[in-house]
This record gives structure tokens, sequence and C-alpha cells, in this order.
């Protein structure tokens, strides 16, 4: 039988969020339907929303989600009814090319990440007879959402005493930042490395390149607020408002080699920022691009040959190349044991019906991190 | 006391290379004197005397050499007189960072590239009270050089002068773009845009490393059947084709490596090797020209692409010209087959004619003394 949910959803042409009540079908084979109780306020989303894509179909949105498997289709092996699970904002199959190497971050089920369409070609959200996709196939800005058992991640019995809004935050800030620094960043024992954008994905980076043990962790953010918290919370060794200054820093403390490592975790990657990047970036260096430009704008433009020379790297990754399988766990256990924080960077809560106040906080630069509660 | 010597040389970019006499001083403090035998015709003292890659003019061309010992200068521990050597394009210092971590292509001591000043901060070719660098602090379209220790790699003296001055820059820097900055690894697609002296060697380098599939791109007839002796599986003229080709072969996952080693590069061969990638894939852009990248940064994110900008492919000189003579006397890496004309110093103009309309995989100038 079908329930009804309430949503936040992004209307064809509508810039804002609009709640509204929603049809949820069973899940059917393979998928489980769970009772979310909190999501993160991402940044993706709001990209999705504010996009210039008239043709773009109704959607719910959140991808970053924590909650409990209320009902299960047939054959789920993974979860059972009552388990508390983070959504993982890409699914794992654990057996296309991509899972079976090692890179489920690009798992081919997180094919219908824009539409929300699940595999048999159908949609799990309604209204009124018309299909809505769930963004990443999730949806979690709905009370409850049917998903895919792929996109689930149960939680060992000693994290059950996790709060919801840090749990939600592992399913892909967290990771993302933390592997773009450890993972697809490659930071190593005494690097220098600059991180521009310290939000809800930066702060992780932050915390990852400090892991990897990186000697300089400079952070580049026009909010004095995030630069405070970066320096004094999250291990960053340095912070500036701009990239000119932590250039000319990181050329002076480095002796003119330059960073080892940019990580671009900002709300937007413009074209200045990725110039920049690519000239802070010192002899056989990287810069590892995690956030998205705006869409539709070519903001990757300078010459090849800055490349070549120094022997530079610029290389892009979905959530860090983490695998979240292993990685949301791994990261849970650290925030158990005291080394990683994720408390501080929930800063504000919000009610579904705050949700565009919560968007607006996060724009005007009030937020690491906001995080709906749902109610029930 | 100081000696002369035959050069071609350029004095502004876009005239052509004038044979000329200059006068060489003796070798200072870790220097020698090279008396060079052979001097390969790379793409890029092209694009110098182009004026593509601007650089401190007058200068002396040539960065691929092999040549003889004559003369050592004080406090020179690497080389003796008499012994025989060829080329490292980039000085390898041994002390800086990026030496003692294993990365010679990077070496600190590789700035003066561009004007041919030597370590001791002088030049030693000279004209009328003028001074000339050598291009990448060599020279080797001179018949003599004085250059730093740091910019030879000793060989044995069974090894053809011919073969042994492109292991100073085309064949490591193709193989290297393969095995070392591409990170080819067993049973992938390849694709190599670019079939010349450096591309072959890419395509050498990627069947060693185990490639499945080694796809060639390349207008040129010539070079598309020469690159199936060297290895390559595929070949196409255009990059439409080769993408197509690879989009059935690897059922829509694509190419595992793309790697660009064309004559110029420019904005289109880049866009085609991005675009040809599939998931955890990796371009690697070896090229030297004026090309941009012009699209969104996202075109990375989905596909965790790599683009990866390499010198020297990322060969170590001390490590890898050894390693790759080895394999050419052990009969495992073609060398004599890169070498399609030789030509004397006088008939250089025509050698870069004949580069630029596709008539050789490599030319070389043999020099006269």
């Amino acid at each position: 039988m079908s329930i009804v949910t309430r949503a936040a959803v992004g209307r064809p042409g509508a810039k804002a969020w609009e709640i509204t009540e929603l049809q949820l079908d069973e899940p059917r084979a393979h998928e489980v339907r769970v009772k979310i109780m909190a999501a993160g306020l991402c940044h993706s989303d709001d990209h999705v929303i504010k996009a210039a894509n008239p043709g773009r179909m109704m959607f719910v949105g959140g991808h970053e989600g924590s909650g409990i498997v209320e009902s299960a289709g047939p054959d789920v092996t993974r979860v059972s009814e009552g388990d508390r699970v983070v959504l993982s904002y890409i699914p794992a199959c654990g057996v296309c090319r991509p899972c079976s190497t090692g890179h489920s971050s690009m798992c081919v089920k997180g094919l219908n990440a824009g539409t929300g369409m699940f595999e048999d070609g159908t949609w799990r959200f309604h209204e009124d007879g018309t299909d809505v996709g769930g963004f990443c196939t999730l949806g979690t800005f709905s009370q409850y959402a049917v998903v895919s058992e792929y996109s689930v991640v149960p939680l060992r019995i000693d994290f059950q005493d996790i709060p919801w809004e840090v749990l939600c935050l592992t399913g892909c800030g967290v990771p993302t930042g933390w592997g773009s620094s450890v993972y697809a960043g490659g930071v190593q024992v005494g690097d220098a490395v600059v991180i521009f954008g310290a939000g809800g994905v930066g702060s992780n980076a932050v915390q990852g390149a400090r892991f990897a043990g990186a000697q300089h962790v400079v952070v580049v953010d026009p909010v004095e607020f995030k630069r405070e918290m970066a320096t004094t919370v999250f291990g960053a060794t340095q912070a500036f408002a701009t990239a000119q200054e932590a250039h000319d820093y990181v050329n002076a403390v480095t002796w003119g080699q330059l960073a080892d490592k940019v990580i671009l975790t900002p709300d937007v990657v413009t074209e200045e920022m990725l110039n920049a990047a690519v000239q802070m970036t010192g002899k056989g260096g990287k810069v590892q691009v995690t956030a998205l430009g705006h869409m539709g704008e070519n903001n990757m433009t300078f010459r090849a040959g800055a490349l070549i020379t120094y022997h530079r790297q610029v290389r892009g990754a979905l959530a860090g190349d983490s695998n979240l399988m292993y990685d949301i766990p791994k990261l849970l256990s650290l925030y158990k044991t005291g080394q990683l924080k994720l408390d501080e960077l929930v800063t504000r809560k919000y009610a579904l019906d705050e949700i565009n106040q919560g968007y607006q906080d996060m724009n005007d630069g009030k937020n690491i991190r906001g995080v709906i509660i749902h109610e029930h | 006391m100081g000696m002369t010597t035959r050069a071609a040389v350029c004095r502004k970019a876009g005239e052509p290379w004038e044979i000329t006499e200059l006068e060489l001083d003796d070798p200072q403090a870790g220097e020698i004197l090279v008396k060079f035998h052979v001097a390969g015709l790379c793409h890029s003292d092209d694009h110098v005397q182009k004026g593509d890659a601007p650089m401190r003019m007058p200068m002396v061309g040539g960065h691929e050499g092999a040549g003889v010992v004559e003369a050592v200068g004080p406090a020179v521990t690497r080389v003796t007189v008499g012994d025989h050597v060829t080329c490292s394009f980039i000085p390898v210092c041994g002390k800086c960072r990026y030496c003692a971590t294993g990365r010679q292509n990077l070496c600190d001591a590789g700035r003066n590239a561009e004007t041919g000043l030597l370590a001791t901060g002088q030049f030693r070719f000279h004209q009328n009270g003028e001074d000339f660098g050598g291009l990448c602090a060599l020279g080797t379209f001179s018949q003599y050089a004085v250059v730093h220790e740091y910019s030879v790699v000793k060989i044995p003296e069974w090894i053809g002068f011919d073969v042994a001055a492109l292991v100073a820059c085309g064949v490591p820097t193709g193989w290297g773009s393969a095995v070392r900055a591409g990170d080819v690894r067993a049973g992938q697609t390849v694709v190599i845009y670019g079939a010349g002296g450096v591309g072959m060697n890419a395509v050498q380098g990627a069947r060693f490393a185990g490639a499945k599939n080694v796809v060639v791109v390349d207008p040129v007839e010539f070079k598309r059947e020469t690159a199936k002796v060297f290895g390559a599986t595929h070949t196409f003229a255009t990059a439409e084709e080769a993408f197509e080709f690879v989009r059935e072969t690897t059922w829509g996952e694509l190419a595992d490596r793309a790697i660009i080693t064309v004559g110029i590069l420019h904005d289109k061969v880049i866009a085609d090797a991005i675009n040809v990638i599939g998931k955890t894939g990796q371009v690697t852009i070896t090229a030297v020209g004026g090309g941009h990248f012009d699209t969104n940064s996202g075109i990375l994110l989905g596909y965790g692409r790599k683009i990866q900008g390499s010198i020297y492919g990322g060969c170590s000189p001390l490590v890898d010209v050894p390693l790759l003579i080895g394999l050419y006397e052990a009969g495992d890496l073609k060398l004599e087959e890169l070498i399609t004309r030789r030509y004397a110093l006088d008939e250089i103009n025509q050698g870069y004619q004949d580069m630029l309309d596709g008539k050789n995989v490599r030319g070389v100038i043999v020099h006269e003394h």
C-alpha cells in the first residue's frame, strides 16, 4: 500500500523549494522504504534547483540523509526492517566494473542520479498521477523515501547512539571532503595543501589533509566565520580570504616550491579560481576538482601548457573517490574515537518548512552545514 | 684558449636556421666539452625557431645529441675524457628536492632551458662579443658544445650515436608518456594522438606496459603504417574514427588512457582526448603548443578523469636512459626504425621541412668534424 509523505520539491522552472504532499509507492524488489530522520542541506541541491533548465521534471530534493528502514521489498538482503541507516548519495552495487576495482563512487547504478528513475523505468514518488524523481534516486527532503538497497549503509551496533544530524552528513559531504584529500587528492606526509572553500565539504577536506600528514593546510574562503572554524576547529594551519594571499603565503613557506595539492571544494568552481589553483601548484603537483562549476559555463579554459613544464595534474572525482560502503563506517568510527569532528559541522537545524531559509543561510555564508530534522 | 665550432643558430624567432661559426669557451668547473656526432631534429626546436615557445635569442638549436667527451673542467666527477655520452634535455643535479625524491624530470637545474645559461651564470658560445645560449643549456646543432656534466648520461661505446641521440629526448619522453606519466597498465585500451618521434615511443611503451588495444590517430598514412611496426594494434586518420572504434570495442566503457604526442598541441585534440576516456581514465599531455582547454570542469567529475601534464614523460634520465638502451640492445625496443632520414648540418632547414611535411618519424643531423 502506498503512503503519503511531505516533501520539499522543485517544480519545473521554480527557483525555490515548495513543501507539498506526495504519494509514495511500496518498495519493489531490492528496494526499501526509509523513514528519513535528518537531511543535510548540500550545495548540489541548490545547484539543481537554480540551474536554468526549463525542461527539468519535478523532483524531490535531498541526497544526504539518515533514517530507519521501515519496510523492505522482495529480495532485499543488505538490510532489514528496523535497521538504522545512512543513505549513500551514490549506490554501490558491488558487481560492476567501477565497484569491482575499488571505485564505487562511479557505480553504474548511479546512472539515474539526475532523474531519480528506478532501474525498471518507473518512479516511486507521485503527485496526482505525475511521476516525481528523488535527487540521486533518494529524495531525503521527504519524510519518507523508497530507495535502492544499494543506496543504504547499515549502522553497526556501536553507531546507534550517534545523532541523526551527524549521521546524515556522512552520506555525502563528509566522505566527499575527506576523500578529496585522502584518496583523490593523494595528500602525503609533509605536503603543502591549499583548500578552496571551507563549508560542509571543505571542512572535511581540511580534516583529511591534516590526518594524511600535511605540513601546511591552507584554507581560502571569503567568509570569516568559515576561516575561523577551519583554523580553530578542523585543523587548518592558515586561512585567507583571497587566492592571492594564499599564493603568496604558500610561495613563502615552501621557498618558492608552491603547493603539492590544491583542492577545490567551494560553492562554485569559477574560471578565476581554477586558473589560480593551477598557478599555485608546484612541480609534480595536483589540482583536485571536487565542486561543480556553473552549468553550461566553460570555466576550464587555461592553456594546457600550464600542466606540462611543471608536470601538473588536474583531476576530478565524485565523493573524493571514496568507497561509501567502507568509508562511511570508517569515518563514523573515527568520530566515535574522538578523532574526527562531525558535531561541529552542524551549524543550524531547520524544520522542513524552513528549508528555503536554510538555503538562504547557506548562501549567506552563515552555515558550515544546515540540517533538516524531519517530523513524522 | 677556446675553439671555433660550426652551428645552426636562430637569431630571431621566425628566421630560418643559419649555419655560422661560433667561438666556444673552455669548460669551467662542472662543465665538459662534447664533440657531437649526431643530433636529433625534434619538433621542440622548430617551436623555438617559429616563436611558439619564446626563448632568449640568439640560440644554438638542438637538445637531442650524442657524442664523445673531449675535455673536462675542474671538479667533474660523472664522466671522463673519451666517454661516450648522450644528452639529457633536463639536467640532473642529484640534490634538489625533485632529484632527491626520484623525479629527475623536474630537476631545479632545468630552469635555464629557455636561456641556455649554464649553472655558472655564463654562456660558452659567442660571436663578435655576443653571447649565444644553447637550447636546454645544450645546443646539439653545434659540432662542439660546452655543457654541464648534469646534462649528459654515459652510454656504452658500442651503441651507435644516431640511436643514442634519440634517447636524449624523444624516446624517453614518448616511452614515459605511456609507462611513467601515462600509467598504462596491462589489459588497457590506450589511444595515442600523433605518431612521430615521440608518439612512436609512446606506442612502444604502451605495448610494453601490456595494453590490449594500442590505438593510433595520425593524419599521415606513412606514420600510421610505421606505427604498426612499433606495435599499434589499430590506426585511424581521425579522432572521430578512433572514438567510434574505442566505444565499440570496449562496450561503451571507453579508453583507459589517452596520450597526446602531436606535433603542435591544439584545442581540438585536447577535447578529443578527454572525450575518449572512460571512468578512472587519464589523459597525458606531452605535446608543446598553444592549445587550451575549453570545457566545464564538471567533465572531470562524473568519470573521475585525470589530466596529467608530462615533462620527459615523467622519466628520470639517469635511470631510464640506460634502461632504454638496455632494451634496445636486447632487441626489445626499436630505435633504428625511428630514423627516417640523415642530414648534413647545412641541410637542417630541409630536415625540418621534411618533418613538417610528415615525411619523417625522426630526421637526424650527422655532424662532420
